[in-house]
């Protein structure tokens, strides 16, 4: 598919195809503007492709209606570089937003918060506020509330962009846990050591092109 | 939909704007307040109709002379006038009231105003023929034919009068309605503008709820929750104001011509009726503000 913006001179996508199967772990690299953002966003349904389509599990993203963009997020869990944490929601609140915006009972909720904060190691920090925590913690918060509603895809978007290299890899091995579980994930990412030390499916995007996709991948060719 | 939730999103957001919230409360309370006043004329004109619908007459005053000297209507003019009146068509009764019978019904009909009847002087009063119509508007037959006839003062439509009196409280009425609409514009536009920025302070709670899956309803209810309870708590503040009025200004102002009769009584029983119009009104409205405005400038 592809995807030209309106006030844009070149595409931001530019006739990519790509599948990703389920329970993969793949990193999508490349520099600013790649198109990498706008990758995410069509798969969300924040964008429509221009051209093409979009599938995701049994949704096709591009032709859904609106009513049911909610039931596509809902199998979707996104992480950011900046957190986005409700700063004056306790860490266990903040997780239990997302499933009282989509009405999950309450019973449900008190069961699985605290699993899920048991899974990204933050059990004893659930009445916290986020800005007692540190950076990684932060991060641990949002991916427990991406994961909490158990999603077929995690979408991370630069999700150690803010963290120092020990903190980032503490991270990565919680996004690999995640995998385990059969959730596929999708990470962009510029961090060259990450993807070297992974040795994961790696989609690199230039100018709105995939130029690479190679199975057990590297962030450079040739380092 | 929890309930629970989206109340405490609306407490929140009340909370967070409050000088906001309170602008709007003001608004709409004055607003409503203005178009209930509106109302209640108008349901003092609907009363006003069927209080004096077929009891309208028109009046024939007699001269000084005869007034004075012919008690039983049994000389001329006063006999002529009466025959003539009588036989005119669609003329329903004529009832002679000389001038102590007048003065009699001129100390009742004033008898709140004790100072006003002790002034008056039977002389005052002339005698009157007091005629009733099949049809009340068609008073100005008789009016032509009686006015300046010998013996006759004058001829007095009282569906004139009530004409006149009906001119003014409609020009009230619209004068409220009008004020109204302006200041309904104001809430209306205050409204919009206080959910736009409640939209904006909670982005990020609104951001992370489109991200993971909330249903439109669910990101918007709390907003249009919150611009509806502010439409409601103004709706009673002007129910308030217009209770206030009743007992501050119309009672004082009027309460003689209340008592008296001869405007019919606003009581508590129309505000009652008319309140729930307002609150009607004031739901309806915020709402579809907060829906329009939902739809037009917040993307959720």
């Amino acid at each position: 598919m592809s995807k030209v913006y309106k006030t844009a001179a070149r595409p931001a996508l530019d006739n990519v195809s790509v599948e990703m199967d389920k329970g993969e772990f793949v990193f999508l690299i490349g520099p600013s503007g790649s198109g990498k953002s706008t990758f995410l966003r069509l798969l969300l349904r924040e964008e429509v492709p221009s051209k093409g389509r979009v599938y995701v599990s049994n949704f096709d993203v591009a032709k859904m209606s609106r009513r049911r963009v909610p039931r596509l997020r809902q199998s979707i869990g996104c992480v950011f570089q900046d957190f986005r944490l409700l700063s004056n929601k306790t860490v266990a609140e903040n997780v239990a937003f997302a499933l009282e915006v989509i009405g999950k009972p309450r019973n449900t909720i008190v069961k699985v918060v605290p699993e899920v904060l048991q899974l990204v190691g933050l059990d004893g920090k659930a009445d916290r506020m986020p800005h007692e925590l540190s950076g990684g913690e932060q991060q641990r918060v949002a991916i427990a509330r991406a994961f909490v509603n158990r999603p077929l895809v995690l979408l991370a978007d630069e999700p150690t962009g803010n963290l120092d290299p020990d903190t980032s890899q503490d991270i990565m091995l919680l996004l690999e846990r995640i995998n385990r579980t059969g959730t596929t994930v999708l990470m962009a990412t510029h961090d060259h050591s990450i993807v070297d030390s992974m040795r994961r499916r790696v989609v690199e995007l230039d100018h709105g092109r995939i130029i690479r996709d190679d199975a057990r991948g590297v962030y450079g060719v040739g380092r | 939909m929890r309930t629970s939730f989206v109340f405490s999103e609306v407490v929140t957001g009340l909370r967070r704007n409050v000088t906001m919230t309170i602008a709007m409360i003001l608004t709409t309370a004055i607003s409503l307040f203005l178009l209930g006043l509106g109302l209640l004329v108008v349901r003092m004109v609907d009363k006003m109709q069927d209080n004096y619908q077929g009891k309208l007459e028109v009046s024939v005053l007699l001269t000084n002379d005869v007034s004075a000297n012919d008690k039983d209507c049994t000389q001329q003019p006063c006999a002529g006038l009466r025959s003539q009146l009588e036989t005119t068509s669609g003329v329903k009764t004529v009832v002679y009231e000389n001038r102590e019978k007048g003065f009699e019904r001129f100390k009742r009909i004033f008898e709140a105003q004790p100072e006003l009847v002790k002034l008056a002087r039977p002389e005052a009063i002339p005698a009157t023929f007091r005629v009733s119509l099949e049809e009340p508007e068609r008073a100005d037959v008789i009016v032509q034919a009686f006015n300046g006839k010998a013996g006759v003062k004058a001829v007095n439509d009282q569906g004139e009068f009530l004409a006149r009196l009906f001119d003014v409280l409609n020009g009230a009425r619209d004068g409220a309605l009008g004020l109204a609409a302006f200041q309904a514009l104001a809430a209306l536009l205050l409204i919009s503008n206080t959910i736009q920025v409640s939209a904006f302070t909670r982005r990020t709670e609104v951001g992370i709820m489109r991200l993971v899956g909330a249903t439109r309803w669910y990101t918007q209810l709390p907003f249009l929750i919150e611009a509806v309870v502010a439409g409601i708590i103004g709706a009673i503040a002007g129910v308030l104001c217009l209770v206030g009025f009743k007992a501050v200004a119309l009672d004082r102002v009027f309460g003689d011509l209340f008592n008296s009769g001869i405007l019919p009584q606003v009581g508590m029983l129309d505000i009652l009726v008319i309140s729930p119009i307002l609150l009607g009104v004031a739901i309806v409205i915020s709402a579809l503000t907060g829906y329009v405005t939902l739809r037009l400038y917040v993307r959720l």
